[in-house]
């Protein structure tokens, strides 16, 4: 299966970034970017058509909390579903994520099957 | 690193000796690029032993399971190799026989098989390089201790400044942010999930 939704991958290490790109392929989420931290994320989703996000949280310049904030606040980003992959553990994070808006949480490692749930579960509440 | 030891400084010149240490160490990090980086993570005193003791469980794990991985691909390659070379000398041999024999059609569900297999082989290999990423956060964590060590031995360069040395001012370091990377010793830690399903149930309580 191979659909046109189109992803942002949000991570500070080039590893992990290849890493979800590919288990997204191997998905059918073959339509795919990259971004390094929060800032360069936003710049690409104020710049670009996207239809998910899929990001770490702890990264230099705009952590994923903030970017997810920042998205949650713009009326032309706000609708889009945000899957946090992480290895931050900490219920309270878990917790505020949540709040904030999140669509998703996965802790690091995770596996492909993991991933492929997590966002197959989010398009299907979103009708997608 | 290795404090060398001064013997032209007279014995009680503890203030002396400390600046010489702190010197190193900030030397140290300069050279590794990371002395600017790390100057605001002064939190508290991580357990770096847990932390090296993760990285070197990590990346032991992450080089076990490429190899196992490699190790059972590289059998069924051999296998199809060998057994590309059997149905190719039966088919020179008596084409006609091959085909009625089965021989053809049970070479291609296994070349099937085996295929499948190793895409779940290399999907695998891959999923391992995660390490970099959680070793690099416990890493940068260690590092943030020499830079934690270094300033408190700025500080006590300080505290124990004759009166009549004059002393750079110190900038405050801005704390830490509370994200705290991998945890290295989840049974020690208070409040922290450790594995998924924990997570789908913390979330699934909260009504997400």
């Amino acid at each position: 299966m191979t659909t046109a939704l189109r992803f942002l991958i949000v991570d500070d290490f080039s590893t992990m970034r290849r890493i979800v790109r590919n288990l997204l392929k191997e998905s059918g989420f073959a339509d795919a970017d990259e971004a390094e931290d929060g800032v360069a994320a936003l710049n690409k989703l104020r710049n670009s058509k996207f239809d998910f996000v899929v990001t770490d949280i702890n990264m230099p310049n705009m952590n994923g909390f903030q970017l997810l904030a920042e998205i949650k606040k713009d009326d032309k980003l706000k609708h889009l579903p945000v899957l946090m992959v992480t290895a931050e553990a900490r219920k309270e994070d878990i917790v505020a994520a949540a709040q904030g808006g999140a669509a998703g949480y996965i802790v690091k490692p995770f596996t492909k099957a993991t991933l492929e749930e997590k966002v197959t579960l989010i398009l299907k509440k979103m009708g997608l | 690193m290795e404090a060398t030891t001064d013997h032209s400084l007279p014995p009680a010149d503890v203030h002396h000796k400390i600046g010489h240490l702190t010197r190193q160490l900030h030397d140290s990090l300069n050279e590794l690029g990371y002395a600017d980086k790390l100057r605001g993570s002064m939190g508290e005193l991580p357990d770096a032993q847990s932390r090296l003791s993760y990285i070197a469980r990590l990346t032991g794990e992450a080089a076990e399971k490429v190899l196992n991985r490699v190790e059972q691909a590289k059998a069924q390659h051999d296998y199809i190799a060998a057994e590309t070379r059997r149905v190719v000398a039966s088919l020179v041999k008596d084409p006609v026989a091959a085909v009625a024999k089965g021989e053809i059609m049970n070479f291609l569900t296994d070349v099937e098989r085996v295929t499948k297999e190793a895409d779940a082989h290399l999907t695998e290999i891959m999923m391992a390089q995660d390490f970099h990423d959680l070793t690099g956060q416990v890493i940068a964590r260690v590092v943030n201790l020499a830079a934690t060590i270094e300033n408190q031995l700025v500080q006590l360069l300080i505290q124990t400044a004759p009166p009549n040395a004059q002393v750079a001012a110190v900038v405050e370091p801005a704390r830490s942010q509370h994200l705290q990377g991998p945890v290295v010793d989840p049974e020690h830690t208070a409040d922290v999930v450790t594995d998924q399903s924990q997570v789908d149930d913390l979330l699934a309580s909260l009504g997400f």
